[in-house]
């Protein structure tokens, strides 16, 4: 049988889909591993990258903390903590977080850094404090940004967070290392299917957040004219203003 | 830290590095190659960009693990063959470059592209001398989060027996035994930080003027 | 020479953005296309090199039409100069200039050596050679594109706005050095610009394009500025056109004459004498040249501190308008005369001129309205 019919079985064979063990649950599982470890890597990071961006300094080692970061294999670090701590959700945690950081610490510290200067100038010099020039201007500038990298942080946890089931925890990986053990290729091929799922869902989650969050004026969708002419033969691409997670993670990065 | 380990299994060690180096590598290099083809069709034919970008994003989100093992049964090697690892992280190298390529090549600006083309330069020799150059810093930032990816993902196909430095680390999980997870753990992090510095030479070597134009 | 046989570039949601534009640009003359934004000045410019393709018409450059020509060949064929630039930022400004020999197939040595040699032409400290664009400032680099631009040594230029996006002090300097370049090498150049005063100074003949893509007026500056043939022509080129008329005449007829001056150093006495009933005395040097106006009623005798201003001094090669702005800003009302030396001829004041403007201003046609 080939692997979509098996992937079908699965996922129409209604054991699947009750008790502790079915996909709900797991979902449920999986979702706690995420967001608790995007709320710590956020909680880390954030207050770091903004501290960073409004001061300019401390940039260089902000951005080889990510760069260390990212060269730390999440598995490793996964097994480390279980060798030393024993099993539970503390490895997973630390080795999500550990994922989770670089791309919000970049992406804070690059967003509010591409506020225009002069708009920082003018708000300096209108009498506002460090502090509510921050979270009053830089931050509603910056944050299709700060957004951006919040999307490249959770596709990259919710993805990695199926390793949690190396280690006898639960999620969605549960069905993948299952599978794996018993080469149940459908079971296998559910869990990566449903993850993914998952990851689209939390992704359009964030588009949508972003599109209440983010101010108009911001988000570039008011343009004022249509781009004038003379241009030549191949009319130059618009530059679209999406959030790009990997350029503004990687941009900021090649300081 | 049982440093007897590592004395009595040196050979063990230096060939999972090897193992580790070239299933990190190869992706790369090949991802780079069809990252900068797809991406100079993408920015020639605007509208095939949305799709192929959605398309890359979606490949992003299947967890490496399930790559791995789904791989076989989509395109019939055998579970163990290394060139599931090879392939699959050829895939998320390729999800992340093409918009780095892309992206870089749009950088160049219209008054640069205005005057390549009345000095005369045909369509293709603009995009390797001009727009490509111009395009190297966003390429190799790309590059260097690749790598360091590519180097992280590659222990997990320990999971299916195939994974260099991995498996020293689930040697180390299922004995219980934290010499072999350590000694996988810091080369891994040695070899990541290693390439990193290497793409960073390469890149100030290629592009020197991207450093001055940041000092001017 | 490039030649527009009715020539109209529409686009295809149907704008008009050249209008039936029949022309000539002579050989070794710079043809410049002004009017306001929308006139069609850029497009027409860049259908000479075909970046933007003719809808209906033909260009022929020395006789050929382009259409018949190899797009990529013509282009590397004519030189081509743009605001900003736009120079390659990953290259040398030395590799920049070379890059038409490069795309030619010159061989590495004679390219390099043809750019640093323009380097030199255009005025660049060879230090420069090796250093990337971002290094340079803004004059620097519009002087790098106008080097490129002439690296293949191409008969035909175009330039596009090439010196809009400088401060005015270093564009008056790059248009001189631009006019004393074009002396050495008459090029055939087609120039576009927004700034009718930079047409006037630069062209040989000018192109008044208006809004719609229509000619409205192709003559020389002079007679653009005495007979412009509609309202939007002479409104565009401004309110004090007769003023800057008098640029393109001659200041030689002018009744110069001489007048009693006094060396450096002489005595009251001797100023009150000079002076024959006027309020000030003219002060030369040694060399003749002057040096300001003494004060009959000064208490002492003449030192250069206690002297007013000469102003400007004009001569007899320079225009009417170089006389007449001696004349207004001397202290004395009178313009001071010099020769090529700087050495005194004589004076003229601004009566006079007027009076000479009146006997020898170009004649009006009839029926039209007195400016």
């Amino acid at each position: 049988m080939t692997l979509l019919d098996a992937l079908i079985d699965f996922l129409s064979d209604p054991d699947s889909w009750s008790g502790s063990r079915g996909i709900p649950a797991r979902i449920v599982e999986h979702l706690y591993y995420t967001f608790a470890a995007l709320a710590a890597a956020f909680a880390l990071a954030f207050p770091v990258g903004l501290l960073i961006g409004h001061t300019g300094r401390g940039a260089l080692l902000a951005i080889n903390i990510g760069n260390a970061a990212r060269a730390v294999p999440t598995f490793g670090v996964l097994i480390l903590v279980v060798l030393l701590a024993g099993i539970g959700f503390l490895p997973v945690l630390v080795a999500l977080v550990i994922i989770g950081i670089p791309p919000i610490l970049t992406s804070t510290y690059a967003g509010i850094r591409e506020v225009e200067g002069a708009t920082v100038s003018a708000a300096r010099g209108m009498g506002m404090t460090e502090r509510s020039m921050l979270f009053s201007v830089e931050l509603p500038i910056a944050l299709p940004t700060v957004i951006a990298g919040l999307r490249s942080a959770t596709l990259q946890v919710v993805s990695t967070a199926t390793i949690a089931a190396y280690v006898s925890l639960g999620g969605l990986g549960r069905f993948v290392i299952d599978g794996l053990g018993q080469r149940d290729y459908g079971e296998m091929a559910g869990g990566a299917v449903i993850v993914a799922v998952l990851a689209i869902l939390l992704d359009v989650m964030w588009v949508l957040l972003a599109r209440a969050v983010v101010s108009p004026g911001v988000s570039g969708r008011l343009r004022r004219t249509p781009r004038a002419r003379p241009d030549d033969e191949d009319r130059t691409d618009q530059h679209g203003t999406d959030e790009s997670h990997a350029q503004h993670e990687t941009a900021a990065g090649s300081a | 830290m049982d440093w007897g380990y590592v004395e009595s299994n040196v050979d063990l060690i230096v060939s999972k590095l090897v193992e580790h180096l070239y299933l990190s590598i190869v992706p790369i290099l090949v991802a780079l190659v069809l990252a900068i083809v797809i991406g100079a069709l993408a920015v020639r034919f605007p509208k095939s960009y949305p799709p192929i970008l959605a398309l890359s994003s979606a490949f992003y989100t299947v967890p490496s693990l399930a790559l791995f093992v789904i791989l076989p049964g989509i395109i019939g090697t055998q579970i163990l063959d290394p060139v599931n690892v090879i392939i699959a992280l050829t895939i998320y190298s390729l999800s992340l470059l093409v918009r780095n390529v892309v992206d870089g090549l749009r950088v160049t600006s219209a008054d640069v592209r205005q005057s390549a083309l009345s000095m005369g330069y045909t369509r293709t020799r603009q995009l390797w001398s001009v727009e490509l150059p111009i395009a190297m810093p966003l390429i190799f930032a790309g590059l260097r989060v690749a790598t360091v990816a590519n180097i992280s993902m590659v222990s997990v196909g320990a999971l299916i027996g195939v994974g260099g430095l991995g498996e020293l680390m689930t040697d180390g999980f299922q004995r219980n035994y934290l010499a072999p997870l350590l000694v996988g753990l810091v080369l891994s992090v040695a070899l990541a930080l290693v390439a990193d510095v290497v793409i960073v030479t390469l890149q100030r070597w290629l592009t020197p003027w991207a450093r001055l134009a940041r000092q001017a | 020479m490039i030649e527009f046989d009715h020539v109209s570039k529409q686009y295809d949601d149907g704008t008009l953005a050249v209008d039936d534009l029949s022309l000539v640009a002579g050989n070794g003359q710079i043809t410049v296309f002004v009017g306001p934004s929308g006139c069609g000045k850029t497009t027409s410019l860049r259908m000479i090199n075909r970046t933007i393709p003719v809808t209906s018409g033909s260009i022929r450059v020395d006789g050929e039409d382009i259409a018949a020509t190899d797009a990529v060949q013509l282009r590397r064929r004519i030189g081509y100069v743009i605001q900003h630039a736009g120079l390659f930022p990953h290259r040398t400004v030395v590799d920049n200039i070379a890059t038409v020999p490069h795309l030619l197939g010159w061989d590495k040595k004679r390219s390099r050596s043809v750019a640093l040699e323009l380097m030199d032409r255009v005025g660049l400290d060879p230090v420069l050679a090796k250093r990337y664009p971002a290094q340079l400032s803004g004059g620097q680099q519009q002087r790098v594109g106008v080097a490129r631009a002439l690296a293949a040594d191409p008969p035909m230029l175009l330039m596009d706005e090439p010196f809009s996006a400088v401060d005015p002090i270093v564009r008056e300097q790059l248009q001189d050095e631009f006019l004393r370049l074009q002396h050495e090498l008459g090029k055939t150049i087609v120039f576009v610009t927004h700034d009718i005063d930079e047409a006037i100074k630069l062209g040989d003949k000018v192109a008044v394009m208006q809004v719609g893509g229509t000619l409205a007026q192709f003559a020389s500056p002079a007679e653009l500025l005495s007979h412009p043939s509609s309202d939007f022509v002479a409104e565009f080129i401004g309110r004090d056109r007769g003023y800057r008329g008098l640029s393109f005449v001659s200041a030689e007829g002018l009744p110069v004459h001489e007048s009693s001056t006094v060396p450096v150093g002489a005595s009251e006495d001797d100023v009150r004498r000079a002076a024959g009933g006027a309020a000030h005395v003219l002060v030369l040097d040694t060399d003749q040249h002057p040096v300001g106006w003494a004060p009959v009623n000064g208490r002492t005798a003449v030192v250069p501190e206690r002297l007013l201003d000469v102003g400007t001094t004009f001569t007899a090669e320079q225009s009417l308008r170089a006389a007449l702005d001696g004349a207004l800003a001397s202290p004395t009302g009178e313009a001071v005369c010099v020769d090529a030396d700087g050495r005194f001829v004589g004076v003229v004041n601004h009566a006079e001129i007027a009076e000479h403007l009146t006997t020898h201003r170009p004649r009006r046609a009839e029926g039209q309205a007195a400016g």
